[in-house]
Formats: C-alpha cells, structure tokens, sequence
C-alpha cells in the first residue's frame, strides 16, 4: 500500500504518518491533490481534475502538481 | 503485595523507578530502592518507605545481606530493578533471591548476554532483521583499520551501554573514541550509519514466548542528553512484529525496550534494553500498563496480550518541584532507610 493511503489527514491540514510518527503540514491544494492521489488518479487526471476546479493554466498545475510529486518522494511518502 | 522498586533519580535523567511506581501503586503496596540520598523519588511520598542498596560493584553478598535486613523490616514481596547496573547482579542470582522468598520477573542470563551490542548480530539474524554493520575497537590503531578496511565516514562511535555520537573523520572519530572510553571504558563500538528515524517500542514478556504488551512511540523531541520530553504513540507492524519474534525465540520475561532506526523499507537494530524505559508510564496513561503486567507475571497469573492502544496520543515530560526537611535527608544518609 503507498504510504500516502495511509496518511491520517485533519481539518487543520496535518497529515500523520501513524507508522513513523512523522507530522506534514499540507496546504489545502496539496490536501486536495493527496485525496485525489488516494482515489488512485495518475498525475494527469490530477492536473485535469484541478483544471476543472481553478482558473489556473495546465502547465502552471502540471509544474505544481508535479512539485509536489517530488516533495513526497522525498520525504519518502510515494514511490 | 509488597514491590520494591529501584530506579527513583527523577531529574533531567530520569530513571524509570518513578514511573513504574505510579503504574503499580494502585493495586501493590511499594517501597522504594535507591543508591543515592539525593534523588528526588526518595522524598516524592509515593513509597512507605526507602531503603538505601550497596552499588552492585560490592557483590551479590552484600545485595543478599541487605535484602533479608529490608525483608525482615518491610515484608519485601518483590521487586522490579529498573536500571542497567543493578540487572546483572540481579538477574545472575534470581534464583537466590526467589529462594529468600522475593519474586522476580526478569530474563534468564542467556538472554540478557544475547542482546548485549556486541552480540545484536547473531540475534538480529536469527530474528532476520538489519543490525547494522558493527565492529568492537580498543584503541585508535583498531580504529584506523576499519578506515583502511574500505569502511566509510560517516560512522556512529558508540559505548557498549550508553552514548553515541556520528564522527564524520578520523579527527572528530578519535575524539569521540577518547571521550567515550574515558567515561564507559572498553570496548567502544563502530558502527554503520544507517538512515531513517528511530523508533522505540516498550514491551513486557511473559517468559513462555508471548508479548502480553507493547507499546510503539516515536519521540519527537529529546533533551540535550537525548532523553525524550515529548513523543507520540505510533502503530508500526513491522517494529511489533519483531517484538513478537523476539519472544517466541527467546522466551524473553518481563520488560524490554527495542530501540530501532526504521525508513519505508526497513527496520534497522539498534539497541535492546532489558528493561522498561523511563518514559513507560506513557503505556500506562494509554490503557497498556506494563508494569502491572510484570506484577501479574510475579503473581502466576496467565495474562491475554494488550497490543491495541489509541493512536496519536502525546507524550509530555515536565518538570516538578518540592519542598521536604534537611532532616529527612540525613536520616536517610545516616541510617540507610526513610
């Protein structure tokens, strides 16, 4: 399972990873994008997705998205 | 019953006696064993009474006289040592002391020699866990083989019991090296560095190859000594895991803490003490009582396992102060008890 499922995420936009014991503040795009990514949707449908909900051009989000892709690799939440 | 428990320092380095004493007072009378008059778990009023103990250098003779002095005064049931200087005498003689009526739940000397550092290895293979890569050194010459063996910086130089610092050189390695030695004496260990963040689980053993509890935290902040000030509770499958296995092998009894370093991937050993930590009231606070489990363990009685506890729960040590009478501490220095 990507650890990103297991994320335990609340209203003040903390995620707590309950098996490290690890605290991330998320803003609430990046909240968004995380509940999106739990609903298994490629980086594509993401951007799509975000597309649809903000006046925001595809290459701005496409960056943006892709940003954070590589934020949770780091900090070793995604593959 | 009566429980004797040791360990009553309660200062910036706190040993686990006070702790353990709040979890079991409820249900056992307690008196209090302590080496030193100065610590404050002396003059805390959570024991009917505290008995000074000759340091453990002085022999089990001496522990054996003082024990059957205290049993004859206080009606001694049993006792929880809870720090690493007195266990070995301890658990080397507790047969004798069982003989002198006085209950113990403690590992068999076997066990206690298997999760010495130096020896982690062997175990960790036969648990098939990750210990990383150590060698024992005595001098600086030992050192600078390792170095000239293809080993590289940086590298954790350790004492066999307590500290561990990362030298990232020979230079900053000899200094540790020197600083170690001086104060824990020999061997020091080198030892891989390895990434991740540690965990801790406390754990008690119930001697037939059963974890009857445990509790997995991880610290979020330590003092400038390393001992936590506050934690959170975590659920690592993989950390419970290998303290399940670590009793079905060992037939571990009684308490235990596992420190380990762990990323995504894997669960590095680190250290495994043969006792509770002094964070274990922690457990107790979230409905795991360990120490009374070990009590339970004393009184024969067959305990269910009590892995399950609420999830991002805060751990918060704090400082207290009080105020006693001169007199009761030169009663205790003069006379041995209080």
């Amino acid at each position: 399972m990507q650890v990103i499922s297991q994320l335990v995420l609340d209203e003040n936009n903390i995620a707590f990873h309950p098996m490290m014991g690890n605290s991330y503040q998320l803003n609430n795009i990046s909240k968004e994008i995380i509940l999106l990514l739990r609903d298994n949707k490629s980086k594509y449908e993401v951007v799509e997705l975000l597309k649809e909900r903000y006046d925001v051009s595809y290459n701005e989000l496409f960056i943006d998205v892709s940003d954070l892709y590589s934020k949770l690799r780091v900090y070793g939440l995604m593959v | 019953m009566r429980v004797a428990v040791s360990g009553l320092n309660n200062t910036d380095n706190p040993a686990p006696g006070i702790p353990v004493i709040k979890s079991i007072s409820s249900k056992h009378d307690v008196v209090g064993f302590s080496y030193d008059p100065n610590e404050p778990g002396n003059y805390m009023s959570m024991t009917e009474k505290t008995y000074l103990m000759p340091y453990p250098s002085l022999g089990f003779e001496e522990l054996k006289r003082r024990l059957l002095e205290i049993k004859e005064k206080s009606g001694v049931d049993a006792i929880i040592p809870n720090l690493d200087a007195e266990l070995p005498l301890y658990i080397k003689y507790q047969d004798e002391i069982e003989a002198l009526g006085i209950k113990l739940c403690l590992p068999s000397a076997e066990n206690f020699e298997l999760r010495n550092k130096n020896r982690l290895d062997v175990l960790c293979e036969d648990l098939g866990i990750i210990y990383p890569k150590t060698h024992e050194v005595s001098s600086i010459s030992d050192m600078q083989k390792i170095v000239d063996d293809g080993n590289q910086f940086p590298m954790m130089i350790k004492g066999n019991y307590y500290k561990a610092y990362k030298a990232y050189n020979m230079e900053s390695a000899i200094e540790y090296f020197y600083k170690i030695s001086n104060e824990w004496g020999f061997p020091v260990l080198v030892q891989e560095v390895v990434t991740g963040d540690e965990i801790n689980l406390v754990g008690v053993g119930d001697g037939e190859g059963v974890l009857v509890g445990g509790v997995s935290i991880k610290k979020l902040t330590t003092t400038e000594i390393g001992k936590i000030w506050t934690g959170v509770t975590i659920h690592n499958d993989k950390l419970m895991s290998i303290a399940q296995e670590f009793m079905a092998l060992t037939r571990w009894k009684g308490p235990f803490e596992l420190e380990v370093m762990a990323n995504l991937n894997n669960v590095y050993m680190i250290e495994i003490n043969p006792r509770f930590p002094a964070w274990v009231y922690f457990a107790t606070e979230i409905g795991v009582n360990l120490p009374l489990m070990v009590t339970d363990i004393m009184e024969g009685k067959k305990l269910s396992p009590m892995l399950t506890y609420p999830q991002n729960k805060m751990y918060i040590r704090y400082t207290g102060e009080l105020v006693t009478d001169f007199n009761d501490f030169i009663k205790l220095l003069s006379t041995k008890e209080l």
